[in-house]
């Protein structure tokens, strides 16, 4: 899904007047930038569903909340629209958009600080269990700094070197969180978690 | 510290792992939200097209401006030798409204002389 080349936005402009439906996310930024609506209108239903998905899981969330910093994050993207170069997708540029819109969240919820999610205390475990769960509910359960590692590198594909950068950690600290959340995560998965805990 | 391939995921939870949702579909009301919120702050629609018409109204401002400016700077820069080349073209006294003394002789050429005397007729 990576695009192609820089933002030309006099020329795409027109194209996003046109409601190009099946136009390339490049032409759509253009003309979206340029604030022809129906052009942001089509990026936004092509990347949300993913979006949304990915913040979601990230919150350990319901999705109303979800919801929010979705729409938090299409507003710190849109201004830097046409900032966007080819370097990554788009889908994964807006990801990691919506990753700094979800720390800010969880920050604000719970006054973490960026250090502390990633704190290694035993605050940072789940609660309890002796049921068996499914992957996803399992996932919702881990604590903040162990969740968003393992959505990043398991589930988004992210190497230990992109996460660092994307959270502020070093890659190191990136491994040793995914260490501890999937080890977590089978005790949450075969309901050992309360003899683990 | 911990053994790296410990921590390594099996088959089966790497089948759980791709068999997760990758899409989640957003309430009916999320784009709306947006869309308004981003009209509210000026990025989209109408008041995008506004702030772009009122550029280019600022830019022709100031074209005139400019224009307007060099206009009357040439006429400022042309005025002040006026009188002086009014008084060459006329006869030797006939500048006495002039600033030049009626006493110093304006030195004038035959051509002119004739030139002006013709505009005259």
């Amino acid at each position: 899904m990576a695009i192609s080349g820089q933002v030309q936005i006099p020329e795409l402009s027109r194209i996003g007047e046109a409601l190009p439906a099946g136009g390339s996310d490049a032409a759509l930024i253009a003309a979206a930038v340029s604030g022809a609506e129906a052009a942001f209108r089509e990026l936004f239903r092509r990347h949300t569903p993913h979006l949304l998905q990915f913040v979601t899981r990230v919150l350990g969330a319901s999705s109303a909340d979800a919801e929010d910093v979705v729409q938090d994050t299409w507003l710190r993207a849109y201004p830097a629209l046409v900032t966007f170069r080819n370097e990554s997708s788009f889908s994964t540029w807006l990801c990691s958009v919506g990753l700094r819109a979800a720390l800010d969240s969880i920050r604000r919820g719970r006054r973490h600080t960026a250090g502390e999610l990633f704190d290694d205390d035993a605050s940072s475990d789940p609660p309890p269990t002796e049921d068996r769960m499914d992957l996803e509910s399992a996932i919702a359960r881990l604590a903040p700094g162990y969740r968003m590692v393992l959505v990043l590198h398991d589930v988004e594909g992210f190497t230990h070197e992109e996460i660092g950068v994307q959270l502020g950690i070093a890659p190191g600290t990136s491994k040793a969180q995914l260490f501890k959340a999937r080890r977590v995560m089978r005790a949450l998965l075969t309901g050992r978690e309360k003899n683990d805990a | 510290m911990h053994n790296d391939n410990d921590c390594e995921l099996t088959a089966d939870e790497q089948v759980m792992f791709s068999s997760l949702r990758r899409e989640l579909q957003p309430g009916d009301l999320l784009e709306e939200r947006v869309v308004r919120a981003l009209r509210r702050e000026g990025h989209l629609g109408a008041r995008k097209r506004s702030a772009r018409r009122r550029g280019q109204l600022v830019r022709i401002a100031a074209a005139i401006a400019l224009f307007a400016g060099g206009v009357a700077t040439g006429r400022y820069v042309i005025t002040p030798d006026a009188p002086q080349a009014a008084a060459a073209a006329l006869p030797a006294g006939m500048a006495g409204d002039t600033n030049q003394s009626s006493e110093t002789p304006i030195p004038v050429s035959g051509e002119l002389i004739v030139a002006e005397t013709e505009l005259w007729l």
